[in-house]
């Protein structure tokens, strides 16, 4: 019996051990995928990226991604272009040809490690779009962490001009958005007299050498000199522009999130000063997550027709908002992160209609170090994908495609987690006091471009995938 | 028979240190007459943390803390870095939404953990109490501390910070944020 027992304990630990050991991955293990493979890849100088946002710029496509703050092994990554240990800032990478692509300048951003450094968000209009800009002039925003933000000349990519910062000694900034057919910028900052570390600064970039101040904006608790409760802070925005007339907040990163929608023409015109009623004025609806999940972004998609629903006499078409969770636990330390779908058609009512996660089981991804979960999606508005396919950043799970015809029912059509390099950092938890490392893919942050390649960036310093759909994804987005 | 001593004495040993571990996790810490109640919010964004009582005999006057770790929750470089995060983060939200600071907070050492305290004046339905938040970090960690009492804040304050100093709850917190 004893014998038996011991035989049972050591098939169990064998077992588990097995499962642990295959869900660990390892360099030179091929990716992962389904219905989507590999075009090229660039090691972005082994920085840990955060935005990418890719840009048609005459012949050319450049991407423009941001970082985070070094490591605590390799503070100042050296860009081997200028032999020079460089803070993480902005890779620009001529991606023209997705197969070579061509890393063509480092601009180094604020000293600091990981969240605490780097220049993360980056978005680029065309002088040619915005109502007073240089029409020979592309135009880089980015933020540069408590320095405030920052606008380059980027028209000769390997050769940026900066332009102007905006805002100095902040407390933070983050996932800001520009509308180039007004120039009206909402810049996620932290005021130095707001309660928060990220609020909202509109400013008129219309003219981006002359950037006009419009006012500042957060949530009524959060404004100076107030008391009691603090609501939580500000993710990023999105802006439909004055067409739409709408902005949709996300709130919270992976705890007590909400989506807020704000009428823009009110938020733009009305009363400015940081007042609870006037910041309370613009205000549609709120409508909160769980206490366990955050917005880190809240993606538009007005108008969908839904198929299920089209002979119906009313609601043939929804206004929809696909909500991403960002995961910040390693190991899953935390309530799942995931993606959210609401029904915004009546806004004073928001609904939440549908939920995607990857299946944990699927790839054993608790175990396979680092963070499980979703960070971010693109957010391309392009015809190629917008309201066809989302693809959502599920950090060591990778770059997920999602059918999202029908909101109601979204369903993954394909997946890519890529391959570990020597580049790939390592991500820890503490266990009984120690500390236990693994290494897994952490991908951060996603962007398709108008031609249909999709870039997956990773927060783990692995570098910038370039990929394409196949098969029955690639069928859905019409491409050939 | 033999080959089956190690497995048996292996599972004496981890039963052992299980026991140890749950008996010294659920055990009171010993520091007056401090005794641990029901965790009394709701469910929010983070599990629920430890709850202590301190009767008027002992301590004056009636006095509850409320401790909770909140992982991943802060800058890992600048720490607790204003009074506004204390407002932010403490929990004394949880006790009231409506809540003044008494004056500017300042810096504080708990469980060998840097951080800073404030005081504030708490509007509750039975009338005006004092509260107290703290917030200190380790690495990227929080320990949130929210506290009730009435009478003078310099008083609530002072046993609260008398009963964190307890080696046992010094302990917990540790193991806390060392084990999410």
């Amino acid at each position: 019996m004893g014998g038996r027992g011991t035989a049972a304990c050591c098939t169990v630990f064998l077992v588990l051990f097995a499962g642990v050991a295959s869900a660990q991955p390892k360099i030179g293990d091929p990716p992962e995928a389904s219905n989507m493979k590999l075009v090229g890849t660039s090691d972005l100088q082994a920085r840990s990226a955060y935005q990418p946002t890719i840009h048609h710029q005459g012949d050319r496509w450049i991407a423009y991604i941001g970082h985070h703050g070094g490591t605590d092994a390799i503070p100042d990554p050296v860009n081997p272009m200028t032999g020079k240990a460089e803070p993480n800032g902005t890779s620009i990478v001529d991606v023209t040809d997705p197969v070579h692509p061509k890393y063509l300048r480092h601009i180094p951003g604020q000293e600091g490690k990981y969240e605490s450094g780097g220049a993360q968000m980056v978005r680029i209009c065309d002088g040619k779009d915005l109502p007073k800009g240089d029409r020979n002039a592309v135009y880089m925003l980015r933020a540069v962490g408590s320095q405030g933000h920052e606008i380059w000349n980027v028209a000769d990519p390997a050769n940026p001009v900066l332009v102007t910062k905006i805002g100095e000694g902040l407390k933070d900034t983050h996932k800001s958005f520009w509308e180039c057919d007004t120039g009206v910028a909402y810049l996620v900052s932290g005021a130095p007299d707001w309660r928060t570390r990220r609020m909202t600064q509109i400013y008129d970039l219309a003219d981006p050498a002359h950037p006009v101040k419009i006012r500042d904006f957060g949530l009524p608790g959060q404004e100076p000199g107030a008391t009691g409760a603090v609501p939580t802070e500000l993710h990023g925005p999105i802006s439909t522009g004055p067409k739409g007339n709408r902005v949709y907040f996300g709130y919270g990163t992976n705890k007590g999130g909400f989506l807020q929608i704000v009428d823009r023409d009110k938020l733009l015109n009305g009363p400015k000063e940081p007042t609870p009623d006037n910041l309370k004025f613009p205000e549609i609806a709120r409508m909160p997550l769980s206490a366990m999940n955050g917005a880190h972004t809240v993606f538009p998609m007005p108008g969908m027709p839904i198929a299920e629903f089209a002979h119906d006499k009313d609601g043939k078409t929804r206004d929809i908002v696909m909500i991403v969770d960002e995961a910040i636990q390693n190991e899953c330390g935390e309530a799942r992160q995931m993606v959210w779908f609401a029904d915004v058609t009546t806004e004073a009512r928001p609904m939440l209609i549908s939920s995607y996660t990857v299946p944990e089981a699927s790839g054993n991804f608790c175990e396979r170090g680092g963070r499980f979960g979703s960070h971010s999606s693109s957010e391309s508005m392009a015809p190629v994908y917008y309201k066809k396919l989302a693809f959502i950043a599920f950090f060591n799970a990778g770059v997920r495609a999602l059918d999202i015809r029908d909101p109601y029912h979204p369903k993954e059509v394909g997946y890519f987690i890529p391959s570990i390099t020597a580049a790939t950092d390592k991500r820890c938890v503490t266990i009984d006091g120690k500390e236990r490392c693994k290494v897994a893919i952490q991908t951060n942050n996603v962007e398709t471009d108008d031609r249909g390649y999709i870039y997956a960036v990773d927060r783990a310093n692995t570098g910038l995938h370039i990929l394409e759909l196949t098969g029955e994804a690639r069928a859905i987005a019409g491409l050939p | 028979m033999t080959r089956s001593w190690p497995v048996i004495a292996a599972m004496f040993l981890a039963l052992g240190g299980v026991s140890a571990l749950a008996g010294y996790e659920m055990s009171p810490p010993r520091a007056g007459a401090w005794h641990e109640i029901a965790w009394p919010f709701p469910r929010d964004g983070w599990p629920a943390g430890r709850a202590f009582r301190c009767g008027e005999a002992d301590c004056g006057a009636e006095v509850e803390v409320y401790l909770r770790p909140k992982l991943g929750f802060c800058n890992c470089d600048s720490g607790v870095a204003d009074d506004d995060e204390v407002d932010r983060v403490a929990d004394v939200d949880m006790i009231s939404p409506r809540f003044t600071p008494l004056r500017a907070g300042e810096v504080v050492d708990v469980a060998d953990m840097r951080g800073r305290i404030r005081a504030y004046d708490l509007e509750m339905p039975e009338g005006k109490r004092t509260a107290i938040g703290i917030a200190v970090s380790h690495r990227c960690d929080l320990m949130a501390v929210a506290a009730q009492g009435r009478g003078d804040a310099a008083r609530v304050q002072h046993e609260v910070l008398t009963f964190l100093e307890s080696d046992a709850l010094k302990r917990w917190m540790i193991a806390a944020l060392e084990n999410g």
